[in-house]
């Protein structure tokens, strides 16, 4: 990975207008600028608390991301992340409902393969239609978004609803075997370290070995790609239920080690928000890693902003509209400004 | 027994219209956009904008129909994001409908939290004493509004219109390819921004007719997905104009057998009859695919943006 000049020039220009931008909401909430933004860096990194809850929320957008950078590296444009994640919430609480008394070392591990396996299948269903039938995988995926949230409510509101949880749409609470480790007094769990494994591991998936060159010439040329004999479908459907699998993670890991029982909300959006980390991140797990470290504080920080400042929630999704609007167009610009640049 | 009918018919031919406008008006936004060969995921964000600035007008003037035109001035307004990421930044267009998507539901969800429970004056019904009473146009038109012929009316409008004037070709040759049309005079860039405006100005127009027209109220989200929706059904319309009426009408049809199986007491999950929009949509997709095989029709500029 070798940083290129004009990349420190883009992140750089991205970083400073979203500054700028930030300065121009808080102005115009009639807030003040700097002392609000004082306050998201003290509310995401201030403390061990804060660190702790970015570091929360840091998990399932870092696994989302994840999840839309593996079919990513193909050029697919996924968005499923939101679905996926709440689509392996119902496999892993499946798994739970149905052995409630496993002890946590069967759990555990079946609860996380089930809600990957199973869910794999919600990204192996675009990657099949786009794969056979090239109907395009970004609308499949934002649609059968919307299905599984709706999954999720059918299930709790009607066959899982804890009958003891009176009009509370809820499942039973978790045992305690199915109850994802955490560290002590906070909310940093398992989820945060297998996310953080999967980054790894998917570095080396996608830089080293027999299949990162496939998937790299594919995702260059896909007619070069299937001169070679690659085929482009497999591939699409491989790296779309590997991505849905991640994601399915994120969500038995919301619900086991954040909420503790499956309800009708399980993400605020984690879905988009990874979405937009691995395109700020280019795909690379690696840069994934602190990019998701940073937008999850700036999630966090918001949810304290909007208790202790009265700033509304909805600030945290305008400004990370506002940051994938800039860092969609600082590239472009910078190209446009150059002397030899070809309109 | 046949008047039975008559009435069975009549209500079923008028709630699918009416579900289906909202939906007509974005699909043919995007298909006119798309004809110029840039894809607009952000109309969803565009629908959004409109339904809720066309319900806060709606609600502040008492006027319908001013709520209507703020809505699709919003959706314009806010096009213009997509306009400038895309033609003045060579953003990739995917990502900036998103981001116009995602900037659109934070606003929403901002203003919008002082709409919720508001009551808006709805747009007259179009009964008559003409009607009242007739059989089958008696129901027809006196649940109708004036917002259904507006979408027939739009899209009659557009065929003939992007294949009979001067500008609609030109439109249509920009689709094509943007090189060729150059060097035949025509400013690409323009005439792309005109369609990413007007394909924003009808989004909105829909998203306000969701609100103001068809459900009356405001929800934080509430166009759950019809955005979206809309985007495919366009690859279905196969990019025609024309094509978007019946296909828009086969989906409300869907929507509305939906609420009926609701309200005639099947014992099914409302959540699970919920999904039916999104399941159809895919369903249609594969239909479409299986008869077409290929995308022959789309824009071949447009293709770029997915090869």
């Amino acid at each position: 990975m070798s940083v290129h000049r004009d990349t420190v020039l883009i992140v750089g220009a991205t970083i400073l207008t979203f500054f700028l931008l930030t300065i121009g909401f808080f102005v115009l909430l009639g807030k003040p600028p700097f002392e609000m933004i004082g306050m998201l860096l003290t509310y995401a990194l201030g403390d061990g608390y804060s660190i702790s809850q970015t570091l929360a929320k840091t998990t399932p957008i870092l696994l989302c991301a994840l999840a839309a950078a593996v079919p990513g590296r193909l050029g697919l444009i996924s968005v499923g992340a939101e679905g996926q994640l709440y689509a392996g919430a119902i496999t892993g609480t499946a798994v739970v409902l149905a052995a409630p008394d496993l002890p946590a070392a069967l759990m555990l591990p079946m609860m996380l393969v089930c809600a990957a396996l199973g869910w794999a299948f919600y990204g192996y269903v675009p990657g099949i239609l786009r794969a056979r039938m090239q109907i395009n995988e970004t609308i499949t995926t934002l649609v059968l978004n919307y299905v599984a949230v709706l999954w999720v409510n059918a299930l709790v509101f009607g066959p899982w609803k804890d009958p003891a949880s009176q009009g509370w749409p809820a499942t039973i609470t978790f045992p305690g075997a199915a109850i994802l480790p955490a560290l002590p007094s906070s909310r940093i769990h398992l989820g945060l370290l297998i996310a953080i494994a999967l980054a790894i591991g998917l570095h080396f998936f996608f830089t080293r070995g027999a299949s990162s060159q496939k998937i790299q010439i594919l995702a260059g040329n896909r007619k070069v790609g299937e001169m070679f004999g690659l085929n482009f479908g497999t591939w699409v459907i491989v790296l779309m239920a590997m991505g849905g699998a991640i994601a399915g993670i994120a969500g038995i890991a919301e619900v086991s080690a954040i909420q503790g029982r499956l309800q009708p909300t399980i993400s605020i959006g984690y879905g988009l928000t990874g979405f937009l980390v691995s395109w700020l991140s280019r795909h690379q797990p690696l840069i994934i890693l602190p990019v998701a470290f940073l937008v999850g504080g700036l999630v966090a920080a918001s949810d304290a902003l909007q208790l202790f400042a009265k700033v509304p929630a909805a600030s945290a999704i305008i400004l990370q509209g506002l940051l994938f609007a800039i860092a969609l167009a600082v590239p472009g610009i910078i190209k446009s400004m150059r002397p030899n640049y070809e309109r | 027994m046949s008047a039975d009918l008559l009435t069975f018919l009549g209500a079923w031919s008028i709630a699918t219209l009416r579900s289906a406008t909202p939906l007509i008006f974005t699909t043919l936004g995007e298909t006119l956009t798309q004809r110029t060969g840039v894809i607009n995921l952000g109309i969803e964000g565009e629908m959004l904008v409109g339904a809720c600035v066309g319900f806060a007008v709606g609600v502040a003037t008492g006027n319908p129909w001013l709520g209507l035109l703020a809505g699709g001035l919003a959706g314009a307004t806010l096009s213009c994001l997509h306009a400038a990421l895309v033609l003045g930044a060579n953003a990739n267009q995917i990502g900036s409908g998103l981001a116009v998507w995602m900037v659109s539901l934070g606003i929403t969800s901002y203003f919008g939290r002082a709409l919720v429970g508001n009551q808006v004056t709805p747009l007259p019904d179009l009964g008559s004493p003409l009607t009242d009473g007739v059989p089958f146009l008696g129901i027809f038109f006196g649940q109708m509004t004036m917002s259904v012929p507006l979408a027939v009316a739009a899209v009659v409008f557009a065929a003939w219109w992007l294949a009979h004037t001067r500008t609609g070709i030109q439109w249509q040759a920009v689709g094509e390819s943007a090189r060729i049309s150059s060097e035949n005079g025509i400013r690409p860039k323009i005439v792309r921004f005109k369609a990413i405006l007007l394909g924003g100005l009808l989004s909105g127009f829909g998203g306000a007719i969701l609100s103001v027209d068809y459900t009356q109220t405001w929800a934080q989200d509430m166009t759950k997905g019809r955005g979206l929706i809309a985007v495919g059904l366009v690859i279905v319309a196969r990019w025609k104009p024309a094509l978007v009426l019946p296909i828009c009408i086969i989906f409300g049809l869907a929507e509305v057998a939906v609420l009926r199986m609701q309200t005639a007491g099947w014992s099914i999950s409302p959540h699970l009859l919920a999904t039916t929009p999104y399941l159809v949509v895919l369903f249609i997709l594969i239909i479409n695919h299986a008869v077409a095989r290929r995308d022959t029709n789309m824009p071949a500029d447009l293709k770029r943006v997915f090869a």
